[in-house]
C-alpha cells in the first residue's frame, strides 16, 4: 500500500516538472532572446515559474537563472507561484524606469519574505540596448541560507528582456559569477 | 497575529516536501551513486566530525494531525549517537562532536549544506527527469572553501550531517488505513526520510551521500534504531 | 482556583452581550499563574515544547533575527516589566519581516515581527501586543489548541480519505486552524489590558493597535478586511475587539504612553523597516500607514520621503503630482533623507524638465556619494547636460 503511495507520488512529480539540458552555443528563449552559453545548462520545466524561464548548474535549492523573454506590458509577473497568494501582484509596465523595473524584481525576489538589499545599480548595455545591471544581497527566508545576485535587463519594443542570477554567497556565487557576466555580455535580442 | 501557523508551515515544508523530493526515488542503484568521483575509501584513523544531527519524531493521530514527540526524539538522538559511534570503532575512524555554541556559529555553513543536501536528493538521488545533465549522473557537488570555518575549528578532516525526521500511526490510524486499504483508498501513515551526508573538510566536496525514504523502520528503541542507522549509511565508504 | 474563575468568567463575558460586563464595576484584577515547570517529555504539551525548542535554536541562528542590543534589550525589559514572575523564562526575538505579527510560544520564545514594529506609535502599544501574548502564554491556550485540533480531527477523518492529498489539506486545516479561538483572543486582550494598565501604561493604546491596523486593511482596494487579511479571518474582527478593549480602557484609566522612549530606541532602524514595507508592493496600506505617521509629525521627513515613493512606485494618474509633492516637502525639511532629490530628479525626467533633474541628481550624489545607484544616476546627469 505505501508503495503504491510512494509510486502514485513519483507520477505526480514527473508529471508536474521535468530539467531539460540546455546545450552550449546559442539558445533562443522565447521569440526574440538569445542567450549563448558555454557549456551546458539545466532548464527546470517546472509550474509556477511562468513568465521566467528557470535554469541552474547546481540544482533548484542552490542556484538559479532566470530567464525574462518578452514580458509584454500588463503581464503578471509569476501570476502561479506559491508566493503570489494572498500577496500584491507584480506587473510589468511598458512604461517602466530603470528603477521601477528594479523594485518590481526587488518585490518578487522578496515576496516569499526574504530580504532584499540593492548593492548596486548602474547603466549596462544589454543585448545592444540601453539597459541596466544591478547587485543585490537576499537572505531566503524559507532554509536562512545567505544570497547573492546579479541582474541584467532592457526594455526593447515595450517589452523587458531580462536575466537575474542568484546564488549562496558561500562558494557558488562566487564560482559561477563569471559565467553569467559573460552570458549577459553575449546576448541579444532580435 | 498568525501565532503558530508558521510553525506549522514550517513542519509542512520540514517533513513533507522533502519528503516529496524524497519519495520520488528508484528503489535501487548502483554503488557509486552513493560516493563522487575518484572517493572510494577513508583514510584509517580519518576524524570525522558528527554535526549536531537534526532529528525530529512525530506521532500521526487517528484523524491524521501531526503531532512531535519529545520523549521519541530524545530517546532517538541517543540511539542515533550509540549507533554512529559503533559504527566508526567498526571503521577504526575517531569522531568527536561539535558543540551547539560552536554550531551556532558555523550557522551559515549548516544552512548551506541543508540546502546542497537538497539538491542532491532532489536531482540525484530523486527520479530520472529531475536528474541535471550537466551532473551527467555523479555526486558531483562541492562546498568548496565555504567548509574551511569548520577545518579551522575541528581539525577534523570530515564532517557528517544527518538529518531523519520519522512519523508512526497511532493503532487507530492503522486501523483506519487498513480499512480504507480494503476499499482501494491508499492512506499516508509513518514514513522514515532523511539523509546523511559526508563533506570533506579540505576541498568542501560531498564524498558520500544517502538518503532514506521507506515507510518502516523504527528510532523509538534501541534495537531498530541500530538497523535504520544501519540503513542509512548503507554504502558509507570504507576505511584502510 | 482564581485562574478558573477568571476563565469561566471570560467565557461570560464573550456570551455576553455587552462586552466588559464580566468585570463588574471594580478594577478588574488576575492573578497569573506560577511560573511553569519544562512538562514531562512524554506529554503533549513536552512534544509542543522541545518543538519550540527546536524552532528557537533555529530562529537563534538564523540571519533575520535582528542582532540590534539596543532594541532587543528595551523589548526584552519591557517584556519583563509585563510579565512580572514569568520575566526570566521569556525571550524576545526580533524577526526581520515586514508584515504584522507576534506570538508567544510555551516554552517562553516571544518573536516579534518588524512590520508590527513598524506600525507601533509608542510604548504603550507594543505593551498592548507584549501583554497579549504573554496572555495567551500565562492561559497556556497554545496547549488547549492542540488538544482541540486533535479532537476535532479524530471526527474529521474524511480529510484522510485522500490520501497524501489528504493529508496535506489535513496540515493546511490545522495550520489554519492554529490561530486561537475568539474566546482566547478575548481572554488575552483582557491580560493583556490588565498587565499594560497595572505597569502603567493607558489600555486605550491597545485599541489604538487595531483600529489603525483596521484602516490600514479597509484601504486595501476592492476587498473586505475578512478576505485581504488572514489575520482578520482567524481572530474576532478587530470592530468587535477595538471596542471590547476601549471599553476596558475606561475601567482601568490613567497611564502614560511612552512615545518618546519608543521613538528613541527604533530611530536608527526605521529607514530598513520602511524599505521593506514598500517592498511589499501593498501601496493602499503603505500610504494609510505613512499618512498617519505625517499627520502625528513622527519622523515625518522620512515618512513623506517613502509616500513620495510609494506614489511613484504606483504610478496611477497623478500619483507623479503627489510624488512630487512629498519629495519636495521632504527635501525642505530639517533632516531631508538624501534620496528624497533623486525622487525630485527622477520625475522631473520623465516630465523633461532637465534643469531641475539633473540639479536634483547633483544634489543627490553630494549627499550620498556611495549610493548604490551612483553609477546610474551618474549616466542620467550625463546625459541631461549633452
Amino acid at each position: 500500500m505505501k508503495n503504491l503511495l510512494i509510486l502514485a507520488l513519483a507520477m505526480l512529480l514527473a508529471a508536474c516538472g521535468t530539467v531539460r539540458k540546455v546545450e552550449s552555443g546559442a539558445n533562443l528563449v522565447g521569440e526574440r532572446m538569445s542567450i549563448k552559453v558555454d557549456g551546458n545548462w539545466n532548464h527546470l520545466d517546472f509550474p509556477g515559474i511562468k513568465p521566467a524561464q528557470i535554469w541552474t548548474m547546481e540544482g533548484v535549492t542552490i542556484d538559479e537563472l532566470l530567464v525574462y523573454s518578452g514580458i509584454r506590458d500588463g503581464q503578471i509577473m509569476h501570476p502561479d507561484s506559491p508566493a503570489s497568494e494572498k500577496r500584491k501582484d507584480f506587473v510589468f509596465r511598458k512604461t517602466m524606469q530603470t528603477e521601477e523595473i528594479v523594485s518590481m524584481l526587488e518585490g518578487v525576489l522578496s515576496r516569499d519574505g526574504s530580504t532584499f538589499k540593492l548593492r548596486k545599480l548602474e547603466p549596462y548595455p544589454f543585448g545592444g540596448r540601453k539597459g541596466f545591471r544591478f547587485e543585490y544581497e537576499r537572505v531566503r527566508k524559507i532554509d536562512n541560507v545567505q544570497m547573492r545576485g546579479v541582474g541584467f535587463g532592457a526594455i526593447d519594443k515595450e517589452e523587458l528582456f531580462a536575466l537575474v542570477y542568484q546564488a549562496p554567497r558561500l562558494t557558488f556565487f562566487p564560482r559561477h559569477q563569471s559565467r553569467i557576466e559573460t552570458i549577459a555580455k553575449a546576448v541579444s535580442i532580435k | 497575529m498568525k501565532h503558530h501557523l508558521r510553525s506549522f508551515i514550517r513542519i509542512f515544508r520540514a517533513i513533507l516536501l522533502p519528503a516529496l523530493a524524497l519519495l520520488a526515488s528508484t528503489p535501487a542503484y548502483p554503488d557509486a551513486r552513493n560516493l563522487a568521483p575518484g572517493f572510494s575509501s577513508l583514510p584509517k584513523s580519518a576524524k570525522v566530525l558528527i554535526m549536531p544531527p537534526d532529528v525530529e519524531l512525530f506521532s500521526i493521530s487517528g484523524g491524521g494531525v501531526v503531532e512531535p514527540k519529545a520523549d521519541w526524539t530524545a530517546a532517538a538522538h541517543t540511539h542515533l549517537h550509540a549507533a554512529l559511534t559503533g559504527k566508526a570503532t567498526e571503521l577504526a575512524l575517531q569522531t568527536q562532536q561539535l558543540a551547539e555554541q560552536d554550531a551556532d556559529e558555523l550557522a551559515e555553513i549548516s544552512a548551506l549544506h541543508a540546502a546542497v543536501a537538497r539538491s542532491i536528493a532532489f536531482h540525484h538521488m530523486g527520479i530520472g527527469s529531475f536528474a541535471l545533465p550537466t551532473k551527467n549522473g555523479k555526486l558531483d557537488w562541492s562546498m568548496g572553501d565555504a567548509v574551511k570555518p569548520v577545518l579551522d575549528k575541528s581539525a577534523a578532516d570530515y564532517a557528517l550531517f544527518i538529518w531523519l525526521r520519522d512519523s508512526y500511526a497511532s493503532s487507530e490510524r492503522k486501523a483506519a488505513m487498513i480499512a480504507l486499504a480494503l476499499l482501494g483508498v491508499g492512506v499516508a501513515g509513518g514514513m522514515q526520510i532523511g539523509y546523511a551526508s559526508l563533506v570533506d573538510l579540505r576541498t568542501g566536496q560531498v564524498v558520500w551521500f544517502n538518503r532514506l525514504a521507506r515507510a518502516d523502520g523504527d528510532l523509538r528503541e534501541a534495537e531498530p534504531a541500530a538497523e535504520t542507522v544501519k540503513a542509512l549509511l548503507d554504502q558509507f565508504p570504507n576505511s584502510k | 482556583m482564581k485562574r478558573r474563575q477568571l476563565l469561566a468568567a471570560g467565557c461570560a463575558c464573550c456570551a455576553s452581550v455587552i462586552a466588559g460586563r464580566a468585570w463588574g464595576q471594580a478594577a478588574p484584577d488576575y492573578l497569573a499563574p506560577q511560573r511553569f515547570q519544562r512538562p514531562d517529555l512524554t506529554t503533549d504539551e513536552g512534544g509542543l515544547w522541545a518543538m519550540m525548542d527546536r524552532e528557537e535554536k533555529a530562529l537563534r541562528r538564523s540571519p533575520l533575527v535582528l542582532r540590534d542590543a539596543k532594541l532587543t534589550t528595551y523589548v526584552q525589559d519591557l517584556a519583563c516589566r509585563l510579565g512580572a514572575g514569568h520575566c526570566p523564562d521569556i525571550r524576545i526575538f526580533l524577526v526581520r519581516t515586514p508584515q504584522f505579527n507576534a506570538s508567544m510560544a510555551p516554552n517562553g520564545m516571544l518573536q516579534i515581527w518588524t512590520g508590527l514594529l513598524l506600525r507601533m506609535e509608542n510604548e504603550a502599544q507594543l505593551a498592548a501586543v507584549i501583554g497579549h501574548e504573554i496572555g495567551h502564554y500565562l492561559q497556556r491556550h497554545s496547549v488547549e489548541r492542540l488538544r482541540d485540533i486533535k479532537s476535532r480531527a479524530a471526527a474529521g477523518q474524511v480529510l484522510a480519505l485522500f490520501g497524501l492529498a489528504g493529508a496535506i489539506g489535513q496540515l493546511a486545516v490545522l495550520a489554519g486552524s492554529f490561530a486561537y479561538s475568539r474566546d482566547h483572543e478575548h481572554e488575552a486582550d483582557r491580560i493583556g489590558a490588565y498587565l499594560m494598565h497595572r505597569a502603567g501604561y493607558p489600555v486605550a493604546e491597545s485599541a489604538a493597535v487595531w483600529s489603525n491596523l483596521l484602516d490600514e486593511a479597509r484601504a486595501r482596494e476592492g476587498e473586505e478586511p475578512s478576505q485581504s487579511s488572514p489575520l482578520f479571518a482567524t481572530h474576532p474582527v478587530p470592530p468587535e475587539r477595538r471596542d471590547n478593549l476601549a471599553q476596558l480602557a475606561k475601567l482601568m484609566p490613567g497611564g502614560s504612553d511612552g512615545k518618546d522612549r519608543y521613538a528613541e530606541h527604533t530611530v536608527h532602524l526605521l529607514d530598513e523597516w520602511l524599505q521593506d514595507e514598500i517592498k511589499r508592493g501593498q501601496y493602499a496600506e503603505s500610504l494609510v500607514l505613512l499618512s498617519r505617521r505625517i499627520a502625528a509629525g513622527s519622523a515625518p521627513d522620512l515618512m513623506r520621503y517613502y509616500r513620495g515613493e510609494v506614489h511613484r512606485l504606483r504610478g496611477m494618474t497623478g500619483d507623479h503630482d503627489l510624488a512630487w509633492n512629498d519629495y519636495q516637502a521632504a527635501a525642505a525639511g530639517a533632516v531631508p533623507p538624501p534620496p528624497a532629490f533623486r525622487g525630485i530628479g527622477l520625475v522631473a525626467r520623465q516630465r523633461g524638465q532637465k534643469d531641475e533633474a539633473r540639479h536634483a541628481f547633483a544634489r543627490y550624489l553630494d549627499l550620498a556619494p556611495d549610493a548604490p545607484d551612483a553609477a546610474l544616476i551618474q549616466s542620467y546627469i550625463t546625459e541631461l547636460s549633452s
